[in-house]
């Protein structure tokens, strides 16, 4: 029982995340979590180094969103982006950004 | 209260402005014997040479030479080395760019990478205490570069600044065209990105130039003022990463050719080369004797130059102000030899003809006992002044080692100027006199005959 505990917790957590993705609303709209970090610096030199195509991908999607807001519609339910197709693109990119600053800062403090 | 401070800071002041107690230095310091040390190489089986020497400078110096020069590009990857000598701060594996850069200057070391056509150098220098911080930088370097696309795209303005600045001196232009007119392949790479791929070297053509080419047979370590078996160690640890040749370079194939470009301006820079002697041959030193003969650039400030036999002749040809020397390239399978001359534009055909007019002189036999001694001795004279500085003994000791494997002590150098004879110097003048011409000119070039003209 202790040993599937875990799984279960795991499960449970799951299903939490997933309905809490779609509670999130912005995959109506056809965004992926990553197109609505806020844009600080960090976030700005990240997408700098972002490859070609991801870019043009996000900026897509994020022109697209707009329009729908703009509209006050919604994308019909077979487009909007699915949990299990969630990507964190950005992620590395901006964990080394971030790493980056962090260094520098702890440079500085020495 | 602030009395008394003052009272007390006074005490210690009059104490500290008593005279210090004379030392006993011949008693106190025993001088420690420091005996001379011979260069010391082992080959790895992997293939890689480490090269040192122990000179009891405070500062050492370690670099890591790699026969990855210009010649290695093909026409796909153009440029590669120019980016490469760029991106030797850049991120790696190991260290950060941010890492690396500060680290360097915190230590008070100096990180440089040089470029030729044959090999390219990454070195280091520091005081002896923080060579292991920085020789940790150099391993990462040299052996897991990231090139990060974002951090090579932020490169670009450094190319078209680097190509800005070599724009400004005619000579680096002039020898550029001449090794493009000269070969059809691998030394005609020029050490500069060109223009046609500014901005466009990829990180992957990087890392695929490095792949092939970064290999352990064809690297050296060289180390002034480390330890040789901590050197080794270092070297067996980390630079034995691809072992077997990597991509053989193409032979390079002398053409002949020429390439003028027009300029303003008043002066004329010409080169006029045929092929000379490969590196480490008994005929390179004959020509680098026959150079000196020829005169290799003044050796008096603002002299005359006139033991020069190039400038001798000139003179008499144009009494316009002029500057002549002979130029000598030794590559590994391949040289260029020839003159160098800046005149006036309108004097341009007069001062390249009586420079080779000079030289077909000597190659009839006109090199006098007194000439060769001279020559010799400044051709000693330039290779042992060139070893006392840490980056010549670095350079010469690194790239022996990449070569041959051993290291040829300046004595043995010597003998071999030594033994030059006048036959010899006579024979290499031939050589020039006989090859076919390439030629590079630059500036105005009404008055400047072309290649099949001289």
């Amino acid at each position: 029982m202790a040993t599937r505990a875990p799984a279960a917790t795991g499960k449970l957590l799951q299903g939490f995340r997933k309905w809490y993705y779609n509670a999130c609303g912005f995959n109506k709209l056809g965004l992926m979590r990553d197109d609505t970090i806020h844009e600080d610096s960090d976030v700005k030199e990240a997408l700098r180094r972002l490859p070609e195509n991801l870019y043009n991908d996000r900026i897509f999607r994020i022109k697209r969103a707009l329009d729908l807001s703009m509209k006050q519609q919604i994308l019909p339910k077979d487009m909007w982006t699915k949990y299990e197709e969630e990507v964190h693109y950005l992620e590395p990119y901006l964990k080394e950004v971030i790493q980056e600053r962090k260094e520098r800062e702890e440079w500085s403090k020495k | 209260m602030k009395g008394l401070r003052g009272i007390s800071q006074l005490s210690r002041r009059l104490y500290a402005a008593q005279a210090a107690p004379k030392v006993e230095f011949a008693a106190a310091a025993e001088p420690v014997k420091f005996r001379p040390q011979e260069v010391q190489v082992t080959k790895l089986p992997s293939g890689l040479v480490i090269a040192s020497v122990e000179n009891y400078s405070p500062a050492s110096r370690i670099g890591v030479l790699i026969k990855a020069g210009s010649r290695y590009e093909t026409p796909d990857n153009l440029g590669v080395t120019h980016l490469l000598r760029l991106s030797a701060n850049l991120t790696t594996k190991g260290a950060s760019a941010f890492r690396i850069t500060r680290g360097v200057e915190a230590v008070g070391g100096n990180l440089g990478v040089t470029s030729s056509r044959e090999n390219i150098m990454y070195s280091v220098d520091c005081l002896r205490d923080h060579i292991d911080t920085v020789m940790e930088y150099l391993i990462n370097v040299t052996t897991a570069p990231e090139f990060r696309p974002w951090e090579v795209a932020d490169l670009t303005p450094r190319v078209k600044l680097d190509k800005a600045l070599a724009g400004q001196t005619p000579q680096i232009g002039v020898i550029e065209s001449l090794h493009a007119a000269a070969y059809k392949n691998a030394l005609a790479n020029s050490l500069y990105c060109p223009d046609h791929r500014e901005g466009k070297v990829t990180s992957e053509e990087m890392h695929a130039f490095v792949e092939n080419n970064f290999t352990s047979s064809r690297m050296a370590l060289v180390g002034l003022g480390v330890d040789h078996t901590i050197l080794t160690q270092v070297g067996q640890q980390f630079l034995n990463i691809r072992s077997g040749m990597g991509t053989a370079g193409s032979e390079a194939k002398y053409r002949g050719g020429e390439v003028r470009v027009q300029g303003t301006g008043s002066l004329v820079h010409a080169a006029v080369v045929s092929e000379g002697a490969t590196a480490g041959s008994g005929e390179a030193v004959a020509f680098s004797v026959l150079q000196q003969v020829l005169g290799a650039g003044p050796h008096v400030k603002r002299g005359a130059n006139t033991s020069s036999k190039l400038a001798q002749a000139v003179s008499k040809a144009t009494a316009q102000p002029f500057d002549v020397s002979a130029f000598n390239a030794s590559y590994s399978d391949s040289g260029l030899f020839g003159v160098f001359t800046i005149s006036q534009a309108a004097d341009a055909g007069d001062v390249i003809k009586a420079a080779l007019a000079q030289v077909e002189a000597v190659a009839q036999g006109g090199v006098s006992a007194e000439d060769l001694g001279r020559a010799k001795a400044q051709l000693k004279a330039q290779y042992l002044m060139s070893l006392e500085t840490s980056e010549g003994l670095l350079e010469a000791i690194g790239s022996q080692a990449l070569v041959e494997g051993t290291y040829l002590a300046p004595e043995a150098v010597s003998q071999k100027i030594d033994a030059v004879s006048s036959n010899d110097v006579v024979n290499a003048a031939k050589k020039f006199a006989a090859g076919k011409k390439s030629m590079a000119s630059n500036g105005h070039l009404a008055n400047t005959p072309f290649v099949d003209e001289i």
